[in-house]
């Protein structure tokens, strides 16, 4: 309906945590010496980082009285312990009142090596990883570019989908499906050479081929996000 | 001259006419194509993959002589010898018929490996009439091709389905597995085309659908009533009497073996030339 105004908008989000994997049933002094100690190491890594603590190993553990204790221990030092793994029999009032929610989804991920920053320079410009298409992506196809840019040498067939977590280029038609900053970029683009998609994304947000902007079509266009809104500039 | 050929070994070429989408003319092409390579002294066997519903013996008008299929063949009940049916119009034309009682996945990629190594050991060209749509008839049709002829008809349906077959041609073949082969070399023939159609914007014209789909163009062929007579009469279209099909389908036979011969488009006026005449009348 044009004019109404939606008072709020739902999108997915993933955020990471660390997860506080408890070894020992004991978390004694000796534990958060520790914890300090590894702290220290890489301050900005675990400064307001949003914390879940996995009881898996250690059931004797998952009891309120103890995990309140503990859970205010990391709070002092700043962890935003948000959720348990693995609660046992605690019932979700008690994990409630701590302000915790039980945590069944996600998975883990290796820590990064927080001791060598140049290493973690290094793993994170290996991360961005472009992709070259030298053929038209056909009906059917569909070609995902995890991180990074795709570059598609040749058209995009309608019925096909075009994906990448950076920015989407095609040195051709584009008819079918693109979706750029899949991961929630939202500074990621995408540029044709002749705009007649059946739908473009960038972070989420969409527009269907009835939704296009007219003056873009069959155009060389830019497709950009402003205003949590998909702009299209032709540029050609 | 015969006797030349049979001395010169076997050019073993296999080429799978296709489209994903039915009643393009699939079946018709292929009957066409073979028969038009046999025409001009190839050696050439045309495989029937629709398992099950079997129409090419019956283009071909020898329904009657059908004793052991392709199924046989690759289940071992019967020598390949044995099913090959010689055409009798043309010596160097074999025909490979299919079962009607069996389906598709009697087809194995071992058995039809095995046929088709026999057959390029005595055949130039080994033409594969593959089912429409994309499950396993199709997949077994395509895999082992070195060439693709792509029937597709000028409306958009044909021409996404053909764009999902190309898709399929760099992908799901055994060149596209094995990381040292060429491409299969596809290229997209376009039938039951109307120029009068495509005049009033009835139908996509030739250029629309070459930029979808950005292969190679092998031929155009007209809509014709003599497809539908040959047809009938079990006849490849290039052995009935000339029409502007057969003329097509022969040019279409030339190029798929190399030579070059230019495009001639039936029923399309040539640009400027009606413009030219009609200038002068006014």
């Amino acid at each position: 309906m044009p004019g109404e105004i939606i008072p709020f908008q739902i999108r997915g989000r993933f955020l990471m945590a660390l997860s506080l994997r408890v070894d020992v049933e004991a978390d004694d002094a000796a534990f958060y010496e520790r914890l300090d100690a590894q702290r220290e190491t890489s301050p900005q890594f675990f400064d307001e980082a949003p914390m879940v603590i996995d009881l898996g190993n250690v059931p004797g553990m998952a009891e309120p009285e103890r995990l309140r204790a503990m859970v205010a221990k990391l709070r002092e030092r700043n962890l935003r312990v948000f959720g348990v793994q693995n609660p046992g029999a605690m019932s979700e009032e008690a994990l409630q009142e701590m302000g915790l929610i039980p945590v069944l989804a996600g998975k883990d991920a290796p820590l990064p090596d927080a001791r060598s920053t140049k290493r973690r320079r290094r793993a994170a410009l290996r991360g961005v990883e472009n992709k070259l298409v030298r053929a038209p992506v056909r009906s059917g196809q569909m070609v995902v570019c995890e991180s990074g840019d795709l570059t598609v040498i040749g058209s995009v067939a309608s019925g096909s989908e075009v994906v990448a977590g950076g920015n989407i280029h095609i040195y051709g038609r584009l008819r079918g499906r693109a979706m750029a900053g899949v991961h929630g970029d939202e500074s990621a683009r995408i540029f044709c050479q002749s705009l007649d998609a059946e739908l473009l994304a960038i972070a989420g947000l969409y527009k269907t081929s009835e939704t296009l902007e007219d003056t873009a079509r069959d155009r060389a266009t830019h497709v950009y996000l402003e205003n949590e809104r998909l702009c299209m500039e032709v540029i050609g | 001259m015969t006797v030349d050929l049979k001395e010169k070994p076997a050019l073993g070429r296999v080429i799978v006419i296709t489209s994903g989408k039915g009643g393009v003319g699939k079946t018709t092409s292929a009957a066409a194509i073979s028969a038009g390579l046999a025409k001009q002294g190839h050696r050439t066997v045309v495989i029937d993959f629709d398992v099950g519903l079997r129409n090419l013996d019956m283009t071909m008008g020898c329904e009657r002589r059908v004793v052991f299929d392709f199924i046989n063949v690759i289940q071992g009940d019967a020598r390949l010898k044995q099913a090959l049916i010689r055409d009798k119009r043309l010596e160097n034309l074999s025909i490979l018929p299919t079962s009607q009682t069996r389906d598709k996945d009697a087809l194995t990629k071992e058995g039809v490996e095995k046929v088709l190594d026999e057959l390029k050991q005595e055949f130039d060209y080994i033409i594969c009439d593959s089912p429409a749509g994309i499950e396993h008839g199709a997949q077994m049709a395509m895999y082992f091709a070195d060439e693709a002829v792509v029937v597709t008809n000028p409306e958009v349906s044909s021409v996404r389905d053909s764009d999902r077959v190309l898709g399929l041609l760099s992908s799901q073949t055994k060149r596209a597995e094995s990381a040292d082969a060429e491409p299969v070399k596809a290229q997209v023939l376009l039938t039951r085309h109307d120029a009068t159609r495509v005049e009033t914007g009835e139908m996509m014209n030739v250029e629309d659908v070459l930029e979808i789909l950005a292969v190679p163009l092998l031929g155009v062929i007209p809509e014709s009533q003599a497809i539908l007579r040959a047809s009938n009469i079990g006849t490849p279209v290039v052995l009935d009497q000339p029409s502007a099909a057969s003329r097509a389908y022969e040019d279409a036979v030339r190029r798929l073996t190399g030579e070059e011969v230019e495009m001639r488009i039936a029923g399309e006026r040539r640009p400027g030339l009606f413009h030219r005449l009609f200038g002068r009348a006014s």
